[in-house]
């Protein structure tokens, strides 16, 4: 199939330079269907994907007591984890402490530079050429790559050492560049009459745009915050370098684990493999919680702007 | 206001930590012997990553030729070919295959994929293929997404334009539409490309991980950031340095491909 | 598009149902499964089976096949020879204790057990070492130290599957009510272990707290060196490299590493000398084996 529609991709670009020839009216219609059937295979692969998972997770949560009753399996989210509860909620809680702290570190400069580049900065200034090229390159380095930097300058340059702290410094130069980009981008995208309009109404620059175009600009950047945090929650390999694997409830400068890390740990030495999918459901209902909170908001936001 | 300097900042010190850590391991070991050598045996002290650049590229290739046309098509779909119904229901679904975390896919390819292609192909089933197809659905949503946004920004006038002409509805989308998205499609491509020469958990669980050139499409393969990954735990000395030399050399393929990008967008643009 | 979505789900479905096995068929390759170069299990083993041997030179050469998959920790390597008929590989003994969806081999007709590596007749298994800088002064580490060594710690450490030097003589262990922390870190397969240890010592001493790392047993080696770890673990004896610097193992108990195949293989027993033959790829398929 792929073959198939890559040629008939490569005819498309050829055919611009003639857009207005009528008649061939089988190819769009057979590329139509191609792209229906593209449609439908990508959700048959998301179902298979999160089917498997519900599938072999959800069983983890329960138990059949001496009664045969079924019952929920409430040490899966015990205060303190041990090999025998297996209890993610020290992962839980570590979860949300990454995420804020890594947050804390990228969004105010995140958004504090996006503001700068669209509304400051001199529109093609070098400066701002330089900062859009880096923050294009720091998007597109792999985790892998982050998890080698953070080691090497959080963890034994700078002594924090494998640490809640150094994980979050990672992480938080991780998603630092999507929320910049995606700041600037949503900037840029609010009308010019906005800021006229308020400059005439006496206002100046800070106010205008601290009061006008940011909040308009808000869905936008909530939207990478909210992406961000997905990232964060499922990143695994630049954490096990920099925050450990520690299993307690982990405090700034204590090794702990995510949710991810976690379930990358549990299954690693084969002895809690059916654990590690009650993870995973756990996991998965993170991510549509937070993709149910980022619509939600962004309707909200829309209605009032 | 100029945290945006931190951003730069922040290159500077991931470049200076990762070549300062890097390359004082070419001193020791020539960098053609690293990039071009068959063999890598770190107990011996003989590091060649040619099977890992070679991996890491025909896996990427593969996904690229399965998962782009198939995210770009999805995203036509979606944007002029549906229902307000489906879409209702497709973004969601696109967006929680964008979240679901990489050991999760690594487990799904494990368990599905693996015995499937061993089944019906044989050999090992830890592949190429296979490798390349769980990447192909791991780059789907990044490229569906990104490609749905540019199709959907293309002024509707070009439509218009087109159907007025006398055009179908089909060759409207095909020909005006969609060659006035092609960059914003592209760049979707391009972070395809990104996550997958950089994903490495899920890939980890299904290539199989030989540090050797691969001979079919059904034998296993090693990728870069797999090197980095499996040997790291347990490295030291110049074994440590050459893994974060593998790292550097990765760096510089992500780096290298977001230039050449930027060129070709430059180009449209003056174009 | 609902009909077509079930339809899709009734495909996927029997794909998988596709996928259930038929009979063992011996002309197949062996599909063998490895661990990653510097894993102490993998060194363990090489070592043992003669699949690290010194060549013509007289420089010792690891030469497992170019062709086996590299699986990173105990469980890629259960799941993929569960998943797959024709494939042998190797895992630590306590982690296959607590597993049933693979077939551990008889070496030369004995039988992987914590008896027989404890009389000597069965031959792969390597130290689990705790490593210090040696020079430990910190009290609580001394006193989980004697923890471990003692009738209770030790006590743990057979229940988990290891064999245990401890007998009459060993001392028992009485609580000292220490309190601090304590970071330990190093070999995934010694890890789960530590783990139960830390827990048990926890217990007794309710003000301590014990953190178990797991990042590799050279990372465990080297974690104790320069301090990141106040004890560090190893699966494997140290080297020599590692001695000169000043690192200290302590034994604390021993690990078989068991052979294992898919459960529809016929194979029940295998020598040493097969073992190396197939690890170095000069067998290449089971018919070839049973020759």
């Amino acid at each position: 199939m792929s073959v198939r529609s890559g040629s008939g991709k490569s005819r498309i670009t050829v055919d611009i330079s003639l857009p207005t020839r009528k008649r061939t009216p089988w190819g769009p219609v057979l590329l139509k269907w191609l792209c229906w059937l593209a449609g439908v295979m990508t959700m048959g692969v998301l179902m298979l994907i999160v089917l498997y998972i519900l599938v072999n997770g959800v069983p983890e949560f329960f138990f059949r007591d001496e009664n045969g009753a079924l019952q929920f399996k409430d040490q899966l989210f015990a205060l303190k984890y041990n090999s025998k509860n297996l209890s993610m909620f020290p992962a839980i809680i570590n979860t949300l402490l990454m995420t804020a702290l890594s947050l804390l570190f990228s969004v105010p400069l995140g958004v504090g530079g996006g503001i700068y580049l669209a509304e400051y900065a001199k529109p093609g200034s070098k400066l701002v050429k330089v900062i859009r090229v880096t923050a294009e390159t720091l998007t597109g380095i792999p985790s892998i790559i982050y998890a080698l930097f953070g080691m090497l300058v959080f963890v034994v340059t700078l002594g924090i050492g494998i640490s809640m702290l150094a994980g979050a410094l990672t992480l938080g130069t991780m998603t630092l560049p999507l929320i910049l980009r995606q700041t600037e981008e949503s900037l840029l995208g609010v009308p010019m009459s906005y800021r006229e309009g308020s400059y005439g109404l006496g206002a100046g620059k800070l106010r205008t745009t601290l009061r006008i175009v940011l909040p308009v600009a808000m869905p936008g950047i909530l939207a990478a915050v909210l992406l961000s945090i997905g990232r964060i929650s499922g990143e695994t390999a630049a954490l096990i370098f920099t925050s450990g694997t520690g299993t307690r409830i982990a405090g700034l400068y204590d090794s702990g684990r995510t949710l991810a890390v976690h379930l990358f740990k549990l299954q690693e030495e084969g002895r809690a493999v059916g654990a590690s999918f009650a993870v995973a459901v756990v996991l998965l209902a993170v991510v549509v919680l937070m993709n149910a909170l980022s619509v939600y908001i962004a309707g909200k936001l829309t209605t009032k702007g | 206001m100029a945290a945006a300097c931190v951003c730069i900042l922040a290159v500077g010190v991931i470049c200076y930590f990762l070549f300062a850590n890097g390359l004082p391991f070419f001193a020791q070991y020539a960098v053609s012997d690293f990039i071009s050598g068959k063999e890598w045996a770190p107990l011996r002290g003989v590091f060649g990553i040619l099977p890992m650049i070679v991996g890491s590229f025909v896996i990427t290739l593969g996904a690229l030729l399965l998962g782009a046309p198939a995210g770009v098509l999805t995203a036509i779909m979606m944007a002029r070919f549906s229902s307000g119904k489906a879409v209702r229901l497709m973004k969601p679904a696109v967006a929680l295959l964008a979240g679901i975390p990489s050991v999760v896919y690594g487990f799904f390819g494990l368990m599905l994929l693996v015995p499937f292609t061993r089944s019906i192909l044989g050999g090992d089933g830890l592949s190429i293929l296979v490798a390349a197809i769980l990447l192909a659905i791991m780059i789907l949503p990044t490229i569906i997404q990104t490609s749905r946004a540019a199709i959907e920004a293309v002024p509707n006038a070009y439509y218009e334009g087109s159907l007025a002409l006398g055009a179908s509805h089909e060759s409207s989308v095909f020909r005006a539409i969609l060659p006035a998205a092609r960059s914003g499609i592209v760049s979707g491509i391009v972070l395809g490309i990104g996550r997958a020469i950089g994903e490495t958990t899920a890939v980890l669980m299904v290539a199989g991980n030989q540090a050797r050139l691969p001979t079919s499409l059904l034998k296993g393969v090693r990728a870069l950031t797999v090197n980095v990954l499996l040997e790291m735990g347990y490295a030291a000395d110049l074994h440590r340095a050459s893994l974060i030399a593998t790292g550097v050399i990765l760096f510089v393929i992500v780096m290298a491909v977001n230039i050449i990008f930027s060129f070709y967008n430059r180009r449209r643009v003056l174009q | 598009m609902e009909i077509r979505k079930i339809l899709l789900l009734a495909l996927s479905l029997t794909l998988c149902a596709v996928v259930a096995q038929a009979g063992f068929d011996a002309s197949r390759v062996i599909s063998v499964v490895s661990r990653e170069e510097g894993s102490g299990t993998r060194g363990a083993f090489v070592e043992l089976t003669g699949v690290l041997a010194k060549n013509s030179e007289g420089v010792e050469v690891d030469s497992t096949y170019a062709e086996a998959v590299i699986a990173n920790g105990t469980n890629l390597v259960l799941t993929t020879v569960a998943g797959n008929d024709a494939a042998i590989g190797y895992a630590s003994l306590s982690s296959v204790l607590h597993s049933d969806t693979v077939k551990a081999l008889r070496v030369e007709g004995v039988e992987a057990s914590t008896g027989n590596i404890l009389n000597g007749t069965y031959k792969i298994a390597r130290p689990f070492n705790v490593v210090t800088n040696g020079n430990l002064t910190d009290p609580l580490a001394l006193d989980f130290m004697r923890f471990v060594m003692s009738r209770e710690g030790q006590a743990i450490v057979s229940d988990d599957g290891l064999v245990s030097d401890a007998n009459g003589q060993t001392p028992a262990y009485v609580a000292a009510g220490l309190a601090g922390s304590l970071t330990i870190g190093g070999s995934t397969s010694v890890a789960p272990v530590m783990e139960l240890l830390g827990e048990a010592y926890m217990e007794l001493n309710p003000d301590a707290v014990i953190e178990v790392q797991s990042t590799g047993s050279s990372a465990g080696v080297t974690g104790a060196l320069d301090g990141t770890y106040d004890i560090g673990m190893a699966s494997r004896a140290l080297k020599d490299s590692e001695v000169e610097k000043g690192a200290l193992g302590i034994v604390i108990g021993t690990d078989g590493i068991v052979l294992v195949v898919n459960l529809n293989n016929p194979l029940e027993d295998i020598s040493v000398e097969q073992a190396r033959q197939i690890f170095t790829g000069e067998i290449t398929t089971w018919a070839d084996l049973n020759k």
